[in-house]
């Protein structure tokens, strides 16, 4: 579709303070932006004129003693006909120029590649084509100081990474309540219901020699842009903590990731991921109280926490932490409380597989001083790296 | 009504002249079916949950001044190893909170989550639906018609208990905890969350219960209209105030059930687990939505009207000129209530299929114009005027300034591209802000400020007032103006915390709040120093035309000495000198009414 060109190469100061640092993404996104700088610039005409009548009247007509109001028609048909056609007929205009970007925002190529999105009380995960999901996180806000070597970082969030210059289609289903999928540099959003597909298209951006990303561990600035992703439906607790990065990169380093996604993980690294996806933002493993108890630490007045450790509830009773505890507390968690904790976590049960659990309880496992295979890991982490191989090696 | 009777009502005192001694006075108000005691009891109710929204906006405006953030601390120790710590900064809602004795057990989030649901509950259900109808209204549409009281006074003093009942039931959802949902309760959110708690089912309730009183105001409204208007006044000699508020009771008799069923149909999911909008259970989650904006779209409406019936009054008394447009004005009013069934979807664009949306989008925009002619209208209305500048006024001329800001941003919501950015972000929150702030709490400021001297007799401070006004016109705009770019740029609502870049922008709004608040406890104390010391109020201070500036200040308790008789327009300036009043304060013009 040809769309009339809205949006300007050069945007003027006023969209520079509208839209702030974060430039449309997409022509798209850049064509709504023409539209509603179009809008308010109608606005601030019609603003203007009606707030300059108002003050002009409000002082030349303002109240002398003994002096009355001089008397003007109560109504003039024509003067009403006039503005009730020419805000009628703008907004026609309106409506129409917003249909059209809406199809163009929404609606994406046959060929576009699929991106499935899973949203959830408080994490998104994304599952690419070839069914790998990115393992890869970041830091709300990294500062490293190295003058006296000190790092702060807060929450960490997943990374989507994305080819540059592609169309994308996202299919999105929420697993409890209703989330929403916002990409604020393509300027579009679209709830994510349980039990409903919907989605939107977009297309990435070329990257320029100007879009770079500092790379979360090596600290090293590479050829890519990163871009917010947010929840914009209320969902709860730390709904304002659901976001993740979307990473724009060159086709070569986007093949790159998805080839090392592909090959299966050991059993404590697949838990770790799911534990980063999924878990993680309710659930620490350094010992920091969130919704939900960590998963290990030292001794402190809350007690002790981890695999192999009991755990007081609030009835009372003391349970032993070991796989069939965490395995419950994962398929029905309101049957045992941590006291200290309000019963938030949904069941996930139809969420994650059998095989995801019993990863989960193996990552668990291993952060614990009490693991009872410590020792075995590295032998165990081997012969799951082969029989990956072998059976990456069947597939194909 | 012979001589007698005419005697015997010159002898009445006013309606708040009571029977000596305190249990006796209480008495007498708890037991009046008198529609300006129930009015003035609503307008005391209505503020004292406006007072309580407002202090968990100040709430949600300081949590978000500076956000808590946890982050984890890396330093190489003196040996060389790794330390890792984890830190906390931020203002703290949460010390705030526990100082009162409340959270203790809650995290930073989940504190900020109930305190938004809080605001919006309170201010939605308990403050502004009711606000001006039930109370300026209560007091206003019966002297307005030029009757003794509403049609069914007994049911008007029902609906207030009403009120109160449907208040205590939120409140004590709050003392209980409080509800972390948002006003709009939506599913499958609001009936999985505090799965072994009732305070979701008290708060839903709350909102059921306060659903009657809304409808039996409006039923008696209706009524009150159609059979006790004064003899000679017709339908279109009417004040536009008794037209907005006719168009409301409407909305509110026709819309209101559908909340009703709605929240009933979710207290049986919660409570029974039957299956209709859990997808879990076979429901569907976006039902629950269409339901729920069938109805809250319209009460929009609901809190709106009654505004613009507002400032058509002051406006027209003020400037001491016939409304322009009359019937435009009128006729918009039954316009906006009629579209306003219409347009629901524009709610939920995002959770919709294509066609519906761009229904809903068109829909949308026709709602725009009998507003965007009003405001035509009110401005026409001030040419060649003869304009005082006093704190009703300003008021009302702040309306124009704030609520045409709230129009026109509502024209990128309705436009369907532009929508799917800023839906559900800090775009839409200073939006309805500007609306339903910067147009319904304006106006009923103004309006309590034009009406003051009429319902309690007093005169207030009228510097005082004015500075009150200055500092709500600053705060309001420096509190909500900010928002429009942060949802610009990308921050969602209902967010308790924000990534850094939004942080300035949070700042400037929040102290906004602080002027905000300040002005509006200038008003406090101007009003309570009128109620005290205040110089007594003429029977028509403005030189109003419309019949309650016929009768005393304070009224009498059957309003009129006689049943008045109408025999002139509510806006006729240019002919008729206002009662009670000086010609010479007041003057014709020479010629008058030649058209």
């Amino acid at each position: 579709m040809t769309m009339p060109t809205l949006a300007s190469g050069q945007p003027d100061i006023l969209q520079e303070m509208v839209f702030g640092k974060t430039p449309a993404a997409s022509e798209a996104a850049a064509w709504s932006d023409g539209l509603f700088m179009m809008i308010t610039w109608f606005s601030i005409f019609f603003f203007v004129l009606l707030m300059g009548l108002m003050v002009y009247f409000t002082i030349k007509y303002r109240r002398r003693p003994g002096v009355p109001a001089q008397p003007s028609p109560h109504h003039n048909t024509l003067l009403e006909i006039f503005w009730t056609v020419v805000p009628s007929s703008s907004m026609l205009v309106m409506f129409v120029l917003g249909f059209w970007g809406y199809s163009y925002k929404i609606v994406s190529p046959d060929n576009a590649m699929e991106l499935r999105i899973q949203g959830m009380k408080w994490s998104w995960v994304a599952t690419y084509p070839n069914g790998a999901t990115s393992p890869e996180t970041q830091a709300l806000s990294k500062v490293v100081d190295t003058e006296n070597n000190i790092v702060t970082q807060g929450k960490q969030y997943p990374i989507f990474y994305i080819p540059e210059d592609t169309d994308v289609k996202l299919s999105m289903m929420a697993t409890d309540v209703i989330h929403s999928f916002w990409i604020p540099e393509f300027r579009t959003k679209m709830d994510v219901v349980p039990n409903r597909f919907t989605g939107y298209g977009f297309h990435t951006p070329k990257i320029t020699p100007n879009d770079s990303y500092v790379h979360q561990e090596t600290g090293e600035v590479m050829s890519g842009r990163d871009m917010w992703i947010f929840c914009a439906e209320y969902c709860g607790d730390d709904h304002s903590r659901m976001a993740a990065t979307l990473r724009v990169v060159s086709r070569e380093v986007y093949d790159q990731k998805m080839t090392e996604w592909g090959v299966q993980l050991s059993p404590i690294d697949a838990g770790e991921k799911i534990w980063k996806q999924v878990c993680a933002s309710c659930h620490q493993i350094d010992g920091t109280k969130l919704v939900g108890p960590t998963w290990n630490s030292v001794a402190n007045a809350d007690g002790q926490f981890g695999y192999g450790y009991a755990a007081e509830l609030t009835d009372g009773t003391t349970v032993m932490r070991d796989a069939n505890y965490y395995r419950e507390s994962i398929l029905d968690p309101n049957a045992k409380i941590v006291k200290g904790f309000a019963p938030a976590m949904v069941s996930y049960q139809g969420i994650l597989s059998d095989e995801d659990i019993d990863n989960v309880i193996a990552f668990i496992q291993s952060i614990s001083d009490l693991d009872p295979n410590a020792g075995e890991n590295t032998e165990s982490t081997e012969e799951s790296e082969s029989q990956a191989e072998e059976s990456a090696g069947s597939e194909s | 009504m012979s001589t007698l009777d005419a005697h015997a009502h010159h002898d009445e005192g006013s309606y708040l002249s009571g029977p000596p001694g305190m249990m006796a006075r209480i008495w007498q108000w708890a037991t009046t079916v008198d529609h300006k005691k129930i009015g003035v009891m609503y307008l005391f109710a209505v503020l004292t949950m406006f007072f309580i929204g407002g202090m968990a906006a100040m709430a949600v405006r300081y949590d978000l001044l500076d956000p808590i953030r946890t982050q984890t601390v890396e330093t190489l120790n003196a040996a060389g190893d790794l330390e890792t710590t984890t830190i906390t900064t931020g203002e703290s809602l949460k010390e705030i909170m526990s100082g009162l004795g409340m959270g203790s057990n809650l995290t930073e989030s989940q504190i900020y989550n109930r305190t938004f649901t809080l605001h919006g509950a309170v201010m939605v259900f308990m403050f502004i639906v009711p606000s001006i109808p039930a109370s300026l209204g209560n007091f206003f549409l019966p002297i307005m018609l030029g009757a003794k009281d509403v049609a069914f006074p007994r049911l008007n003093l029902m609906s207030w208990y009403i009120y109160v009942f449907g208040c205590l039931f939120g409140i004590m959802s709050i003392l209980l905890g409080g509800v972390d949902t948002g006003w709009t309760f939506y599913t499958p959110y609001s009936t999985s969350t505090d799965a072994d708690h009732w305070r979701v089912v008290l708060m839903v309730m709350a909102a059921f219960i306060l659903g009657f009183s809304s409808i039996l105001t409006g039923l008696n409204f209706v009524v009150t209209v159609h059979k006790l208007r004064a003899p000679g006044m017709g339908w279109f000699d009417m004040p536009l105030m008794i037209w907005a508020l006719y168009a409301t009771s409407i909305i509110q008799v026709l819309a209101t059930p559908v909340i009703g069923i709605t929240l009933l149909l979710l207290v049986f999911e919660r409570l029974m687990h039957i299956g209709i909008f859990d997808p879990a259970m076979g429901g569907d989650p976006v039902l629950y939505q269409h339901f729920f904006w069938f109805y809250s779209h319209p009460v929009v409406y609901v809190m709106i009207l009654p505004a613009m019936g507002i400032i058509s009054e002051i406006l027209a008394v003020h400037s001491r000129k016939h409304i322009f447009g009359y019937r435009a004005i009128a006729f918009s009013s039954l316009g906006i209530a009629g579209v306003s069934f219409l347009v629901w979807g524009h709610h939920i664009f995002t959770a919709m299929g294509e066609l519906a949306a761009i229904l809903f989008s068109g829909l949308t925009f026709l709602v725009a114009i009998p507003t965007a002619i009003k405001v035509f209208n009110w401005i026409a209305t001030l040419y060649k005027g003869s304009i005082v500048i006093n704190t009703s006024m300003c008021y009302a001329l702040m309306f124009l300034f704030t609520f045409s800001i709230g129009g026109l941003t509502g024209l990128p919501l309705a436009t369907l591209a532009t929508d799917l950015h800023l839906h559900d972000s800090y775009y839409v929150v200073a939006h309805f802000h500007y609306v339903m702030m910067g147009g319904t709490v304006i106006a009923f400021m103004g309006g309590i400020h034009h009406w003051w001297p009429k319902m309690f007799g007093k005169m207030f401070n009228e510097k005082g007032a004015m500075l009150g006004m200055a500092l709500v016109f600053i705060g309001f705009n420096v509190t909500f103006f900010t928002q429009f770019f942060l949802g610009t740029q990308g921050m969602p609502r209902r967010y308790a915390n924000y990534v850094d870049e939004f942080q300035t922008l949070h700042e400037i709004s929040t102290y906004g709040s602080w002027i905000l608040l300040a002005g509006f406890l200038v008003h406090l104390v101007v009003f309570v120093v009128s109620l005290l010391a205040g110089k007594k109020a003429p029977a028509n201070p403005w030189g109003g035309l419309t019949l309650e500036w016929e009768c005393e200040s304070p009224p009498i308790e059957h309003n009129f000495h006689h049943e008045p008789i109408v025999k002139h327009g509510p806006y006729d300036f240019e002919t008729v000198v206002p009662p009670h009043c000086d010609p010479k304060e007041f003057p014709l013009p020479e010629n008058g009414g030649n058209h």
